[in-house]
């Protein structure tokens, strides 16, 4: 048990340095294509790194928190966990706030379509399954709830005057 | 590592953002309406292609095989952290702004109900029943899917609906909303009302939403990202809170009298 554990923490540690790679080479590719996107230096680097810590204390916090009696902490997703580590370890640091700001936004997000992409391949099959009716439903349903959420924050930002 | 298949994978994906960021960033004109697609929605679309059965031969086989699709669905996660410990640097230079308006980011969560106002009636006029339960409740990410198989099973009518708007989202939503988001600007929202609105609770649908809204207003680009992140990090923490004491009430009441009336018509 106690193997399979370490076994676990391996290949997740291990993926996660792989994601932080792929980020990098995605940065130099649009770099080579474009030699005024956000460059590589050693600040880059440091940000990758944080990033990287970010994410482990994220993961730690997730799993301290199994012990909790509470099941919205429990199910608190690890996403949200590393997001508010980020947060407070932006707060207090302006110089972390500046080596992230190194890491170009995008050459984060090419890497993480490209394995949902992946993820996805032996579903695609599903999609016949789903009628077209389900189709179509789902585009209400997207819609509904962008639009509804995005017409609320409009009225509020009226009344707020903003 | 004993996935021998794994070096295929990791080679096939440099390749992939490879070919994607020399794409580069296309835009689309439709009529007036501006549509920028991202390298990030040309490295789903290329990656989807070759999963396609009639490509996985020879070394796509390899690079497809059971053990590396598993593999990218279980540790996708894993490969989004960087991105989720991106958003602090986005949000905290704002903070303050996000608090004073605050309550606005409260309020939106409840536009999420939508999925119900608009989704419901549109799947009962299809001659859908039990199965609009699941499909309409939320974006059918894993919070709905927990709760509609906690309470009727996977198995049921209403299990159906919630798998199959799940399997939509992961096919094409962070693809949908990098297309259709920009497109509301033209009805008159502003982008910050978008950014809110893109913190859906799918970090790759936000990814897509906010992404492309970026593309649209490179001088936003730092209030969008971090209202697009701070309203998915409050939908996380609230969101199963709305389905379970807003969305499943309404959906209730709507259901009643939508599927009443239809059988007094007849």
């Amino acid at each position: 048990m106690e193997n399979n554990k370490k076994k676990e923490y391996i290949k997740i540690m291990s993926t996660l340095i792989m994601s932080l790679l792929l980020i990098l080479f995605t940065q130099w590719i649009k770099l080579l294509k474009n030699p005024k996107s956000t460059p590589i230096t050693i600040e880059t680097l440091t940000g990758l790194i944080i990033l990287g810590i970010f994410s482990v204390l994220g993961i730690f916090i997730h799993s301290a928190v199994q012990k909790f009696p509470f099941k919205i902490i429990k199910d608190f997703p690890i996403l949200g966990w590393v997001s508010m580590v980020s947060l407070a370890g932006c707060l207090i640091s302006p110089q972390v706030i500046k080596a992230i700001n190194s890491v170009d936004f995008l050459s984060i997000t090419t890497p993480i379509l490209t394995y949902a992409g992946i993820s996805i391949a032996d579903r695609l099959g599903d999609l016949r399954k789903v009628s077209w009716k389900i189709v179509i439903v789902g585009i209400f349903v997207f819609l509904g709830t962008y639009l509804g959420s995005a017409i609320l924050a409009e009225i509020g930002f009226l009344l707020s005057g903003k | 590592m004993k996935n021998k298949n794994f070096i295929y994978l990791f080679i096939f994906s440099a390749i992939v953002i490879l070919a994607a960021e020399f794409i580069g960033i296309k835009v689309i004109m439709v009529g007036k309406i501006r549509i920028s697609l991202l390298p990030l929605v040309f490295a789903l679309g290329i990656t989807m292609i070759f999963a396609i059965k009639v490509f996985r031969k020879g070394i796509f086989q390899k690079v497809y095989s059971k053990e590396n699709v598993k593999f990218a669905g279980k540790y996708l996660i894993i490969i989004m952290l960087p991105l989720m410990a991106r958003y602090g640097a986005d949000v905290a230079p704002k903070l303050k702004d996000i608090l004073s308006i605050g309550w606005i980011f409260l309020v939106q969560e409840t536009g999420n109900l939508g999925t119900v106002i608009l989704g419901l009636p549109v799947a009962i006029l299809l001659g859908l029943k039990r199965e609009a339960i699941g499909a309409t409740l939320g974006l059918g990410r894993e919070g709905e899917l927990a709760y509609i198989s906690e309470k009727y099973t996977l198995n049921s009518p209403e299990g159906e609906g919630v798998l199959a708007i799940y399997i939509f989202g992961t096919l094409f939503g962070a693809l949908f909303f990098s297309i259709v988001a920009p497109l509301f600007t033209s009805l008159g929202l502003s982008p910050e009302a978008l950014a809110i609105a893109s913190g859906m609770g799918s970090a790759s649908m936000m990814t897509g939403a906010s992404s492309s809204l970026v593309a649209v207003y490179p001088h936003l680009e730092k209030t969008i990202r971090a209202y697009a992140a701070a309203s998915q990090l409050l939908t996380s923490f609230i969101g199963t809170f709305t389905m379970v004491f807003l969305a499943v009430p309404l959906q209730k009441f709507i259901y009643s009298k939508l599927v009443k009336e239809e059988k007094n018509g007849k």
